[in-house]
């Protein structure tokens, strides 16, 4: 199992908490430890000053003199856990409560021979009486002709240990609280330090989505080298997209001029009396055509979008109409709003109206109108012809890819669906309707550009 | 009538020359783009043909140099290229018409027609001059309602007279639309390629304009 978190934030977090909470534990034992030994010191005043005088009443002989022993009036009441003892090479005197020594007073051994302890400096120690009471001590070495003698005086250990509890109380409180504070410190920070990371996501979504080109370079400096290899990345992969174009573009148009050749090599003197390979050139030809509509209609949602001037789009497409269908005499009516600018690359508006108006052309039988408003965030581009138009159902199947309603001319069977394709890459839609002039009213609906408005 | 091809296929190019020449045009071929520049801006054409991606110079900056230098050739480009944003490119390069590869080559040959037809000033696909009709769409020629046969030579002289009926053509002019710029040409071809068609069509519809050259005229000026 794994405990890192998958967060940073909650990583960061943890690690924080974890350093808080071992920080704050070193300083409650740290501070429990002086705070310890300042109570002990005290007690230990009081035993030193009782040993010194139980000291005094050794005589040289090694005996206790129990006319000089003087008891501080602690010691006088018995089961408080006061007590003390003397032992010597003479014998074994007591006062108090009789103390049991649980811990030798030091952190070594004492050598079997020889002094342990010396006549001035009182050692420290530990032990129980017979209630059961923890009992601090002092231990203190005498020396006599007559060889060592031990004093020990114990007092309770709880005295001392009362106010080390009150004062742990709020002490530990404090700490808690700084705790708390801290890890509260801690989450604000992690919110305000990682927000540059969100709004880089942000950013990176908006690349995508296509709303600007790259990342805003503008970061915190440990994140605008990432910055920068997004960047980077956007760069190459439109490199790459554009290459990929190219490539199938060229590969297309390079199977176009021999394809031309052999069309117009079989239409020649009875190479394909009965149209069939001619059919089959075709179906190549329409193929080819489809791959390289279907190339051009699958790049725009990977770029920026452009913004294209809706007006001197149409007006060079109309005269593309004109030449192309210059045999048919077609009048153009209707208006376009002005300053009218479209959301997507020029060449995709070009595609969509493009489409949209040679079919325009090649159906209708006398006019053809073309109107734009603005609607709110959109532009509607709605396009009429006086042809006969297409029933609902057709106007169902004229969407499906590959399918030709007329056969007609030399257009492809799928303008309508690579247009209706290209209109939803670019966040639109296209529908068919029956127009007032008779023939088939198509609108074409695109999101609106603020830019050069 | 005489048509420029710029291509660079020579397979294509080949196929399309026969194809005109069969439908009695005379045809000019260039490789190249520095080639055909040269020839559209120098010889005289009723049209041309022009490919887009071509060695040398590419097909739009022949065109408009053409168009820079106040050439108004009619122009058919004939190209892969079939984006409506290069067809848009191709119109404002000063392109008249667009073909798209592959492509029947009845199309190009009827795009032609109408190209020199409207070129010349004619809205109407037939042109008709007293008893005689010239149907530009089907390049056929009817004497009082009834098909007219000609030869190569006669159907590209008799065409870029009614093209320009009751309006005097240079003699000079004349030659060079109809013969191609290899042909080897005697300076008096022309006058029997007039008489031929003047025993064909009657000797009063075409009229010879002494040091000038020639005009097809119903005969009512």
């Amino acid at each position: 199992m794994n405990f890192v978190p998958r967060s940073l934030s909650g990583r960061l977090l943890a690690l924080s908490a974890l350093t808080t909470l071992v920080a704050l534990a070193f300083a409650a034992v740290a501070i429990g430890y002086v705070l310890e030994r300042f109570v002990i010191q005290s007690l230990d005043q009081q035993l030193d000053a009782q040993a010194a005088m139980l000291a005094r009443a050794v005589r040289d002989d090694g005996t206790l003199a129990p006319s000089r022993i003087v008891n501080l009036p602690e010691f006088e009441s018995a089961g408080q856990g006061w007590g003390w003892r003397v032992v010597g090479p003479r014998g074994r005197w007591m006062g108090g409560d009789p103390i049991q020594e649980e811990r030798l007073p030091d952190r070594a051994p004492p050598p079997r021979d020889g002094p342990i302890w010396t006549e001035h400096r009182p050692a420290p120690g530990e032990g129980r009486t017979p209630t059961g009471e923890h009992v601090h001590t002092r231990t203190q070495a005498v020396s006599t002709p007559e060889g060592e003698v031990t004093v020990v005086v114990g007092g309770p250990r709880r005295l001392a240990m009362a106010p080390l509890r009150e004062a742990m109380v709020p002490l530990l409180g404090s700490l808690a609280i700084l705790g708390v504070l801290l890890a509260l410190a801690s989450v604000v920070q992690l919110r305000y330090g990682l927000r540059p990371l969100r709004a880089l996501q942000a950013s990176v979504a908006d690349v995508r989505a296509g709303r600007v080109r790259h990342v805003l370079s503008d970061q915190p400096l440990e994140l605008a080298p990432l910055a920068a290899e997004l960047n980077a990345l956007v760069d190459q992969n439109e490199a790459q997209l554009a290459h990929a174009r190219r490539h199938v573009a060229n590969l297309a148009h390079g199977l176009k001029t021999p394809l031309a050749a052999l069309s117009v090599k079989l239409a020649e003197g009875g190479h394909d009396p009965d149209g069939e390979l001619r059919a089959m050139v075709a179906n190549i030809d329409e193929r080819v055509r489809h791959h390289l509509g279907r190339a051009r209609a699958a790049a725009p949602g990977s770029e920026q979008k452009g913004h294209t001037s809706l007006t001197p789009a149409i007006d060079g497409l109309i005269a593309v109409m004109k030449g192309v269908h210059a045999e048919r005499a077609i009048a153009v009516t209707g208006e376009i709003a002005p300053r009218l600018v479209i959301a997507a690359d020029a060449q995709d508006v070009d595609e969509m109206l493009g489409n949209l108006l040679d079919n325009a052309w090649r159906h209708a039988r006398s006019t053809v109108r073309v109107a734009a408003t603005s609607t709110g965030r959109y532009v509607q581009v709605v396009i009429e012809d006086d042809g006969c138009g297409l029933s609902p159902a057709a106007s169902q199947q004229a969407l499906v890819p590959g399918r030709r309603l007329d056969e007609r001319g030399d257009g492809h069977g799928f303008g309508l669906p690579i247009t209706q394709e290209l209109a939803e890459l670019n966040g639109g839609t296209l529908s068919l309707d029956k127009a007032q002039l008779g023939g088939l009213r198509v609108a074409l609906t695109l999101p609106g550009s603020q830019a050069g408005e | 009538m005489r048509v420029l091809l710029i291509e660079d296929d020579p397979a294509l190019s080949g196929a399309i020359v026969r194809a005109l020449r069969a439908e009695s045009f005379a045809v000019d071929v260039a490789g190249n783009g520095e080639d055909g520049a040269h020839l559209g801006a120098t010889e005289r054409y009723d049209a041309a043909v022009l490919d887009l991606g071509l060695p040398r110079k590419d097909g739009l900056s022949v065109l408009r140099e053409w168009r820079d230098a106040g050439c108004n050739l009619p122009v058919l480009i004939l190209t892969a290229r079939e984006a409506w944003s290069e067809k848009v490119a191709g119109f404002k390069a000063g392109a008249d018409d667009y073909l798209t590869k592959p492509f029947r080559v009845e199309e190009v040959v009827m795009r032609l027609r109408a190209l020199v037809r409207r070129a010349a000033g004619h809205a109407n696909a037939v042109v008709t001059c007293g008893k005689l009709a010239y149907n530009a769409q089907l390049g056929t020629f009817e004497l009082d309602g009834l098909p007219l046969k000609l030869t190569a030579l006669e159907w590209r002289v008799l065409s870029v007279l009614m093209l320009r009926k009751e309006i005097v053509v240079d003699r000079g002019d004349l030659m060079e639309r109809v013969y191609e710029g290899d042909a080897d040409v005697d300076s008096n071809s022309v006058e029997v390629i007039i008489g031929r068609l003047r025993k064909k069509i009657g000797a009063a519809m075409i009229e010879t304009v002494r040091g000038r050259g020639y005009r097809v005229t119903a005969g009512q000026s």
